[in-house]
Parts: structure tokens; C-alpha cells; sequence
């Protein structure tokens, strides 16, 4: 009875999908963390010019992961994916850093919209696997996060070529999602 | 308004769109896949949903093709509309090209091939240079198509990105389907471009001819539209070609077959060995024929085409005249289309069957093909002599049944038969005659006046049957009026008694004094002074023997035949018309390189060509309101010059480079006022009065153009004009010609110069010190700037060799050198062109690594020359000019001239 009732709940849960905005510069390994989240594995990418969808399921949760295109020109873009968003995930590439502030200017752009007030933020201190990445805590500073006022975050160390601290993150949102939302 | 009256405006209902919107964003993908479909369906009907693009392309990136290929539709539709936001579906398209279902590969590629957006068709390339390469054949037949799309769109992408190598390479490949596409598309490429693309070679030739025999129908109307193009090196080849495609004549596809049909006859004309030609026409046949079994509507298309065939080759369908045989069923536009063909057909061995045949015809109740069954009648007396008589016989019995029509257009042909058969069937004339009275349609009436009149010393009663017609001679048209009026001439000079000189008179007073009608009152006068001079000299020219006609009329002019028959297969061959002549066809810029533009052979074409810019005569006089060049300095300038790239080239010299200026669209309203001069003497300064002023040459002379314009209280009048000495000893050759100014009028005026009037002493100054007075204010002075440029005589044009010698006589110490490194040459054409309008004359181009080095010429009064350098890079800012003249202390002058030039 127990067991059946926890699938009638995940199923239920499960069904619903949350709707999840990964940002970030160009090159930041955006659409490289999508695929190691929805595959498992690394794959060879170019710069997305437009948008890449895909559903993972993690935790019984699945999300809808959007991947945006970081370019400067593709930037303006981001805001016809924000309404009914549930979190963003922002990703960093944390050894470029001569365009950290760049980096920082967009990310404190984004948490200004209206569509976005009520969306978690997850942010990815990625390619950590480089020689010269800042760690979470340098990352942290850079972005000003401490500024962000009235909204759940987390910082995640990544590397997405190794796979690291991917998950960790993706625990986080779900768990912060589900606590939100039940 | 009070407050709650505002719940009028908002609204519970959210309308159509937004609806939309909330399920296309749904999280549930049928609910997604159902709005899409009501987007489309709202599409198709013409409801603007263009507004939903980013929802509607969120959809894209699915699984289900369905939804898929009705997002690929929205955006084919849409993209164009919202070009900024289409560049959200690229990462969706190269993601699908590199789908593993080739469908979809294809579909992505063939999609993006429509999408006609610059800012996205670059981020295509790759894709499409992939699916070129791809392992399917579905989809690099596909990619070959989008490529001649690409083209259309951007031509320098797809020749930079190397896409129509790719595309030659797929001429190669091993599936004809890719094959067939490959020719479609580089044959579609190939009509847009001016420049040859694609050619066939040996080697393409086996690759076609292979694919040929396996590839789909359509695919083979491909190949053998770009095999008929093809030029084979010989006879032999052209028979191995023929003898591989021949097969194709058996094709169902009536396209196929006449692609067939038109390649075989283009390859024919290279084939020497007559067997070999008797042996294809043989084979055409009856291919041809089955095509007339077809609906009416291909068999129309057939029989036009087939018009064109027999005048090349009538063997082709000697035998086969019986299928052209007109049923009594075939829709007139059939009919019509046969008769011609019958008439090409015609031979003394088949005239009798023929004869019956039309004169079946003329007794059928359709007017028009009855009309045309006569006149063919007459096309065979007239084309075959030995059937002449045959003809005549039945045209005679066709009169005899009074049909009016009939008879009206019998008189017609048997009027060309006579002109045809000089004095061997005029014994019919009686009969002729006989049928006057029903005659009603001008062409008819006309002939047979210029039977009466032809033959009047044969009838007896001429003059009273000419005098029949007269009565009614006001209200006759001009055709039947001008035949009256020779007819009566010839009888009057045939017969000259009485009678006919009454009507002589008659005629000749309602022909001249009567008419409005030029052409018959010229003639009357010509044959009134005729008359009245010399009637021997009328005898003459009005009785002169006339040439024998033949039957010409249907028959195409050689060269326009080639080009159809070139084009047979297509509306070309239908209409009878050469292509260009009906489809207008944007070409692309030509992108030749300026390598391209000047190469060196073409510099003697400009060194050549005359430089008879002095003989004014040979264009019209430019009004003085017409723009001299020199406004190359004005202030405001209207879009610079050099835009429109003028293809003239300098062969009038100045007049024509005047021309090349007036045609500039910022200077078309030139007749009133022209380019703006820059203005020397301010209102502010001039007490209301403005003066713009610059020196300009205009047909081999130097002017003046000077602008008053009174913004003062006061009429101005008592204008005069006096320069100070300079260097040039410039003077005024008259007076100034300017009428009192009303405040608020304004004045243009060009004041003809001579030199060497005053001239100053001391080094060459480019300063012209002018004063200007009128009755009402104090003399004005103001200075202007002389550049030398306006003096380049129209004869400075030399010769390489007196060029090269001229260069070498001079002095190394009378060379000059001068940088300009602000200044950019962006198209040496067009600055050529410019340099060319102001008798700066080029000589010659070299290439020194990558700079661009030009020689020119140029001559001031007194026989002065420059022998000029210049160097660049073109489309890189900085020019070096070096000059070898007799004066080099003219070289700042001339550096200031070259360098306004180039700037402008």
C-alpha cells in the first residue's frame, strides 16, 4: 500500500515538469551541462545559436531544460523564455575571468525581470577542471550574489567535462523545488 | 470617466492569440501539437499569427515529425516577418541536419533552403555543406536543391563557401536521383549568373549519360536539358551522345520526350554523315507523333514545338502529314496550330490530299478556321508552283459557293498568287469580278482594287468598276483609300482618257485636300507632282515591274529559330518567343574582380578609342543648366558620385562624362537649379545678397557658375562682375548676365572664361580674387580657389608609346611625389570614370604586389601635360601620386585637383 501510494504520488509529482532556463555567457558549457545532464556524456558541441530543449529526469522530478544561446547577439532573446519559469540555471566559466563582470552585469539583469521574481537560482561555477578557475567562493564574490535579496540560491563548483558537482546542483533544485512547491 | 466604468475595457475573454500562446507553452505535448495545428489553420487562412513566432518555434525541437514539419511550414511563412527572431530556430535546424532519420535531415536542409533571411542564411552553411556530404542520397539531392535556393539569396556565399563545387562533385555521384538534382540545381544557378558555371565536360558528359538511363522522369528532362547545351567536340561524339539518348524517345513523359527530341536536334547539327541524320529523323518521328495523341492541351504544346521542328527539319515529319489531318473534334487553337503545320508540310506528292483536306475546311462553320483553311490554299499555290493551278482551281470553286467570308479571303490570297505568278492566271480575274459587290472587309476590298487596277488594260470595264468604289471613297479606310488612289492612277495612266481623268481628279482633290490622313495625302502629292511634271517618269515608277513574292510570311528568322529551338520544351518554344522576352530575370550583380573589369588587353580598348570629345556635334548641346563636373568640390555634396557605376566608357570624353553626372538621381532635378555650389559670399556678409561660385568646363570651355540668391529687402539689378589677376590670367569673355533680383529670387548664370588675359607674375597660385557689384550695394569681394582640374583640355589623351616615351624624356627632376593617405579608392571603375569625365585620361594598369598602379594623362592650356601615377590598394585607404610634367611647379595645383577628384 505504501509503496503503491509513493508511485501514484511520484507519478502524479512526475508528471509535472519543471521548467528550467539555463543562462550564461557564451562559452560558458551551457549546452555541454545539458547533455552531460540529459545523457551522461560529453559531447561535442557548437555555439548555440538559438536553443536546445531537453527533458531530464532527476529525483522524480523532471525538468525542462531550456539551453539558450549566450551570444551577445542572442542575449536579448532570453527574456521570451522566462515567463512560467521555475529556475535558471546560470553557468560560469569560472577561468574567464577578465569576463566575470560581463558575466555579472547579465546575471544581475536577469534577476531584475519581473517574469523571473519567483524562479530559484542555481549557479555553476563551471569548468573548475582548468587550471586558473576561481573557486565557488571567488565566483560568489564576483557575481555579487550576496546581493540577491528574497530568493533561494546555491552555488556548485562544476566541470562539466568530468562531471562534476552537476548533480550536487541538480539536488539542490529539486529539492529546493519540491520543498517550494509541496 | 468614472471609476467602474472602466470594467467596460477589460475583459475576461483573452482573444485568440493569447490563447494560442498559453498552449503552445503548455507542458503537455498533444496540447502543444493541437495549438500548433490551430496556428497553421489560422495561417492558411490568412489570420496574422506571426506574433507567436518564439512559442511556435519552442515547439520545434521535438520528436514527432508531424509537429515538426508543421513548425518547419510556420516558419517557411514566417521568418521573413520576423527576421530577428528567426535566428532562434537556427540551433533547431543544425541540430536536425545531423538527425539520425534522414527524413529529417532532409527536411531541416530543404527547409532552410526557404528560409530567404540574410541575417541566418551564413549559420546554414554548415549544414548544408554537410548534408551535401551526407551518406543518404535523399538528402544530398535535397542539399543540391537548397544550394541553387541559397544562390538566389546570397551568390558570393555559395561561390566563397565552395558550395557549387560540391554541387559539380555531385554530378559524380552514384545515384542518379543526386545526379539529376545536381544539373536541376546548377542549371537553375547557371541561368541567374552571368559568368560560366556550369559546363559540361567529358568526363561530367559519362556521368550524365549514365545517370540518364536510370534516374526518374524529371530528372531526366534535368539532364537532357543541360546535355542539349553541351557542345560536343566533334561529329563522332555527337553521334555517340545522340545514339545513348535516343532510347529516350520512347519515354511515356511527353517532357522527356521532347527534351529529347530538342537535345538530339542540337546535336544533329554538328553530325556530318547524312545516313546517320536520315536515320535520326526517322527515329523522331514517331516519338512526335504519339505526342499528338495526347490531350489537346499537350498536343498544343506539341504542335508549336513541332512548328519549329519543321522548319528546321522537314524530313523529320514528311511522311506523317496525315497526322495533321484536322478532326472535327479538335478544340480551334488544335485546328489552327495544324493548318500551319500542313502548310510546312506541304509537297507536290501530298498537294492533292492536302487540297482536300483544306478545302474541306472552308466549308466548316467556324469563320476564323475557314479563313485560315482559304489563305492556306493560297500559301501552297504560292509555295508550290507546280500545285499552283490545283489550288486556284479550288479557290475558284470555293468563290462559287458565295460564301462572303469565303470569297473575301480567296481575293485576298489569289491577289498574292498573282503577285506570285506574273501574267499566268489573270484569266480568272472575270470571275473575280464577278463577286465586287460582296465585298465588305478593307483587306478584301483592297485587294481586289489592286487587281483592278493592276490588271485594268485586261478588263474592259475598269473605270466603271473603280468608279463603283469611288463614291463611297471619304468613307472608305486608309487601306482601301491608298489602293483606290493607285489603282486610279495606274488606270489612268494605263487608259488615259476621259473618264479616268475625271477620276484622277476626284480622287487625287479627296486625297489631298479632303483627308487627314498623312500617309494617303503624301502619296496623293507624290502622284499629283508625278503627273503634273513627267507622266513618262509616273509610267515609271507607278507601272514598275514588281519583284515575284514568295511565302515568307510564318516562317521564323534563322537566328530566332536557333535560339527556339534551343528552347524547345519550354514556354519559349510555345510562344515563339525568345525567353528573355517574357520572363525577367533579376542577375545578380556581376561580381567580376577589377582584375576582371580592366584587364590589359582592354587598356588599348581605352587608349584606342576616340577622343572626340572636341566635336561637339556628335552630341546633343548640353544646356546651360546641365551640371559641369568641376562640382566635384560642393559643399553639401549629394550622395557621392560614384554609386552608380556608370558602365560608359570614355569614349566621348567630357560630353559623355557630363552625361554620366546628369544621370546621377540627386542631380535629376538639375534642369532647374543643379548640385548646390559652394557658397563664397554669405548673406551675412553681403547684405542679404548670396554669391556661390566655382569654375566648371562644360563642352571644351571654361565657365563661371555663379548663384545670386537676394535675401535682402531690395530688388538687386545692375549686376557686374571683374577678376583679379592670377596665375591663369582667367577673365571673364562677356558680361554677366543676370536680370534684377527680387527679394527672395534667386539666379544661376554660367559666365563664359578665357585665359591668359590678366595674368599675375610671381609661382602658380591656385587664388582667383573676384568682386562682384550691383546699383544698390557696394562692390563684394571674395576669393575662390582655381583647380587645376577645370582646365584639362579634351586633347590629353597620348598614346602608350608617346606616354612611356614622353616619361622618359622628362627629367627625373621634374617628377613630383605626393601622398594621400586618407584617401580611399573603393572602385577603380568608377573612379576611372571620374577622372575620365574631367580629361584625366588612363592610360595603362599594372599590378605591383598587391597595389594597383594606374597611368594617366592630362593636359592643360598652352599644351602643358601631366603624365600622372597613381598608386593604391584598392579598397585600403592611401593613394600615391606621382607626377612627370614640363612645369612641376604646377604640382601643388595639380595635387590639390587630384586630390578633390578622388575625394569626391
Amino acid at each position: 500500500m505504501g509503496i503503491l501510494f509513493t508511485r501514484m504520488f511520484s507519478s502524479l509529482f512526475g508528471n509535472k515538469e519543471a521548467r528550467i532556463l539555463v543562462l550564461g555567457l557564451d562559452n560558458a558549457g551551457k549546452t555541454t551541462i545539458l547533455y552531460r545532464l540529459q545523457m551522461g556524456e560529453v559531447v561535442s558541441t557548437i555555439p548555440t545559436i538559438g536553443f536546445n530543449v531537453e527533458t531530464v529526469q532527476y529525483n522524480n522530478i523532471k525538468f525542462q531544460v531550456w539551453d539558450l544561446g549566450g551570444q551577445t547577439s542572442i542575449r536579448p532573446y532570453w527574456r521570451c523564455y522566462f515567463p512560467n519559469t521555475q529556475a535558471i540555471i546560470y553557468v560560469v566559466d569560472s577561468s574567464d575571468t577578465d569576463r566575470l563582470v560581463i558575466a555579472k552585469e547579465e546575471f544581475h539583469a536577469i534577476l531584475e525581470e519581473e517574469e523571473l521574481k519567483g524562479a530559484v537560482v542555481l549557479i555553476f561555477a563551471n569548468k573548475q577542471d582548468l587550471p586558473g578557475a576561481l573557486d565557488d567562493a571567488a565566483v560568489t564574490e564576483a557575481l555579487e550574489l550576496h546581493k540577491i535579496k528574497n530568493r533561494q540560491w546555491a552555488i556548485f563548483k562544476t566541470s562539466a567535462i568530468k562531471g562534476e558537482g552537476l548533480f550536487e546542483g541538480l539536488d539542490w533544485l529539486s529539492n529546493t523545488l519540491k520543498s517550494g512547491s509541496g | 470617466m468614472s471609476g467602474h466604468d472602466s470594467k467596460y475595457f477589460s475583459t475576461t475573454k483573452k482573444g485568440e492569440i493569447p490563447e494560442l500562446k498559453e498552449e503552445l507553452n503548455s507542458q503537455y505535448k498533444d496540447k502543444r501539437k493541437d495549438a500548433v495545428k490551430k496556428v497553421i489553420a489560422a495561417m492558411t487562412v490568412g489570420k496574422d499569427v506571426s506574433s507567436l513566432f518564439t512559442d511556435v518555434v519552442n515547439c520545434m525541437q521535438t520528436e514527432n515529425l508531424e509537429l515538426k514539419k508543421l513548425v518547419y511550414l510556420y516558419l517557411i511563412n514566417y521568418a521573413k516577418s520576423q527576421p530577428d527572431l528567426a535566428i532562434l530556430a537556427v540551433n533547431t535546424f543544425v541540430k536536425d541536419s545531423q538527425d539520425p532519420n534522414p527524413l529529417i535531415r532532409a527536411l531541416a536542409v530543404r527547409t532552410m533552403g526557404c528560409i530567404r533571411v540574410d541575417k541566418i542564411t551564413e549559420y546554414l552553411c554548415d549544414p548544408l555543406q554537410r548534408c551535401l556530404k551526407d551518406d543518404d542520397p535523399y538528402v544530398r539531392k535535397t542539399a543540391a536543391i537548397c544550394v541553387a535556393k541559397l544562390y538566389d539569396i546570397n551568390a558570393e556565399l555559395v561561390e566563397d563557401r565552395g558550395f557549387l563545387e560540391s554541387l559539380k562533385d555531385l554530378i559524380s555521384d552514384n545515384n542518379p536521383m543526386v545526379v539529376a538534382n545536381a544539373v536541376a540545381a546548377l542549371a537553375e544557378i547557371q541561368e541567374n549568373s552571368t559568368r560560366p558555371i556550369f559546363e559540361i565536360t567529358s568526363h561530367t558528359l559519362s556521368k550524365l549519360l549514365t545517370a540518364l538511363n536510370e534516374c526518374t522522369e524529371w530528372g531526366q528532362v534535368f539532364i537532357l536539358d543541360a546535355l542539349s547545351r553541351y557542345k560536343a567536340a566533334d561529329a563522332r561524339e555527337a553521334e555517340n551522345i545522340v545514339e545513348r539518348v535516343t532510347p529516350r524517345l520512347q519515354h511515356a513523359n511527353c517532357a522527356v520526350v521532347l527534351s529529347a527530341v530538342k537535345m538530339i536536334l542540337q546535336q544533329m547539327e554538328l553530325i556530318t554523315s547524312t545516313d546517320v541524320v536520315r536515320n535520326l529523323c526517322k527515329k523522331m518521328a514517331p516519338p512526335l507523333v504519339t505526342l499528338l495523341s495526347a490531350e489537346p492541351e499537350i498536343q498544343y504544346v506539341a504542335l508549336r514545338n513541332i512548328n519549329l521542328i519543321v522548319q528546321r527539319r522537314p524530313t523529320i515529319l514528311a511522311h506523317e502529314i496525315k497526322v495533321f489531318f484536322c478532326k472535327y473534334n479538335d478544340p480551334i487553337y488544335v485546328k489552327m496550330e495544324k493548318l500551319e503545320i500542313m502548310i510546312k508540310l506541304a509537297s507536290d506528292r501530298n498537294i492533292d490530299q492536302v487540297l482536300l483536306e483544306f478545302k474541306e475546311y472552308a466549308t466548316e462553320v467556324d469563320v476564323d478556321f475557314v479563313r485560315k483553311a482559304v489563305r492556306a490554299i493560297g500559301r501552297c499555290a504560292i509555295k508550290l508552283e507546280r500545285a499552283a493551278e490545283r489550288c486556284i482551281s479550288v479557290l475558284l470553286e470555293l468563290i462559287k459557293i458565295k460564301v462572303n467570308y469565303v470569297v473575301q479571303e480567296a481575293i485576298i490570297v489569289i491577289k498574292d498568287i498573282f503577285r506570285r505568278y506574273p501574267n499566268t492566271y489573270e484569266s480568272i480575274i472575270a470571275t473575280l469580278c464577278e463577286s465586287l459587290d460582296t465585298l465588305d472587309e478593307p483587306e478584301a476590298k483592297a485587294s481586289m482594287i489592286w487587281i483592278i487596277g493592276e490588271y485594268a488594260e485586261r478588263i474592259d470595264n475598269a473605270d466603271e468598276l473603280l468608279e463603283s468604289f469611288l463614291e463611297s471613297f471619304p468613307e472608305e479606310p486608309p487601306q482601301v483609300q491608298l489602293q483606290l488612289l493607285t489603282a486610279t492612277v495606274k488606270l489612268f495612266l494605263k487608259k488615259p482618257t476621259e473618264g479616268p481623268q475625271q477620276m484622277i481628279q476626284v480622287v487625287l482633290n479627296n486625297a489631298t485636300v479632303e483627308t487627314d490622313n498623312p500617309d494617303l495625302r503624301d502619296r496623293a502629292y507624290i502622284y499629283w507632282r508625278l503627273l503634273s511634271t513627267d507622266p513618262e517618269a509616273a509610267k515609271d515608277v507607278v507601272l514598275a515591274e514588281k519583284p515575284v513574292i514568295s511565302d515568307d510570311s510564318n516562317q521564323l528568322d534563322p537566328s530566332l529559330l536557333d535560339e527556339l529551338l534551343a528552347n524547345i520544351a519550354t514556354l519559349s518554344s510555345v510562344y515563339h518567343k525568345p525567353p528573355d522576352t517574357f520572363v525577367t530575370r533579376v542577375k545578380p550583380a556581376t561580381q567580376r574582380t577589377e582584375d576582371d573589369e580592366y584587364p590589359d588587353g582592354n587598356e588599348t580598348g581605352y587608349a584606342e578609342s576616340p577622343a572626340n570629345a572636341a566635336d561637339g556635334g556628335a552630341s546633343p548641346p548640353t544646356s546651360s543648366s546641365s551640371v559641369p563636373y568641376g562640382a566635384a568640390r560642393q559643399p553639401a555634396p549629394a550622395p557621392a558620385a560614384p554609386a552608380p557605376v556608370a558602365p560608359v566608357p570614355d569614349l566621348l570624353g567630357d560630353l559623355i562624362g557630363l552625361d554620366n553626372n546628369a544621370i546621377v538621381p540627386a542631380d535629376q532635378h538639375a534642369t532647374s537649379s543643379g548640385p548646390p555650389l559652394p557658397i563664397l559670399l554669405p548673406a551675412s556678409t553681403g547684405q542679404g545678397l548670396q554669391i556661390s561660385a566655382q569654375l566648371a568646363r562644360q563642352d571644351g570651355q571654361i565657365f563661371y557658375s555663379l548663384q545670386f540668391e537676394n535675401n535682402s529687402q531690395i530688388t538687386l539689378d545692375g549686376f557686374m562682375i571683374q577678376f583679379n589677376k592670377n596665375s591663369f590670367g582667367l577673365a571673364a569673355a562677356g558680361s554677366l548676365q543676370v536680370p534684377p533680383l527680387a527679394p527672395g529670387a534667386s539666379r544661376r548664370t554660367l559666365l563664359p572664361m578665357v585665359l591668359f588675359q590678366n595674368m599675375s607674375a610671381g609661382p602658380p597660385s591656385s587664388l582667383l580674387q573676384v568682386a562682384v557689384k550691383n546699383n544698390q550695394q557696394p562692390v563684394w569681394y571674395f576669393n575662390d580657389k582655381i583647380l587645376l582640374h577645370v582646365f584639362f583640355t579634351d586633347d590629353g589623351r597620348m598614346e602608350r608609346t608617346s606616354f612611356l616615351e614622353t616619361w622618359r624624356s622628362l627629367p627625373d627632376s621634374n617628377e613630383v611625389l605626393k601622398e594621400f593617405p586618407g584617401i580611399m579608392v573603393s572602385s577603380a571603375e568608377a573612379t576611372l570614370d571620374r577622372l575620365a569625365a574631367t580629361n584625366m585620361f588612363f592610360i595603362a594598369k599594372r599590378k605591383h604586389a598587391n597595389q594597383d598602379v594606374f597611368y594617366f594623362s592630362a593636359k592643360i592650356p598652352r599644351g602643358i601635360p601631366f603624365l600622372i601615377e597613381l598608386t593604391t590598394v584598392i579598397g585600403n585607404p592611401g593613394v600615391k601620386c606621382a607626377i612627370k610634367t614640363p612645369n612641376p611647379e604646377m604640382a601643388p595645383l595639380f595635387f590639390e585637383a587630384i586630390e578633390t577628384l578622388l575625394k569626391a
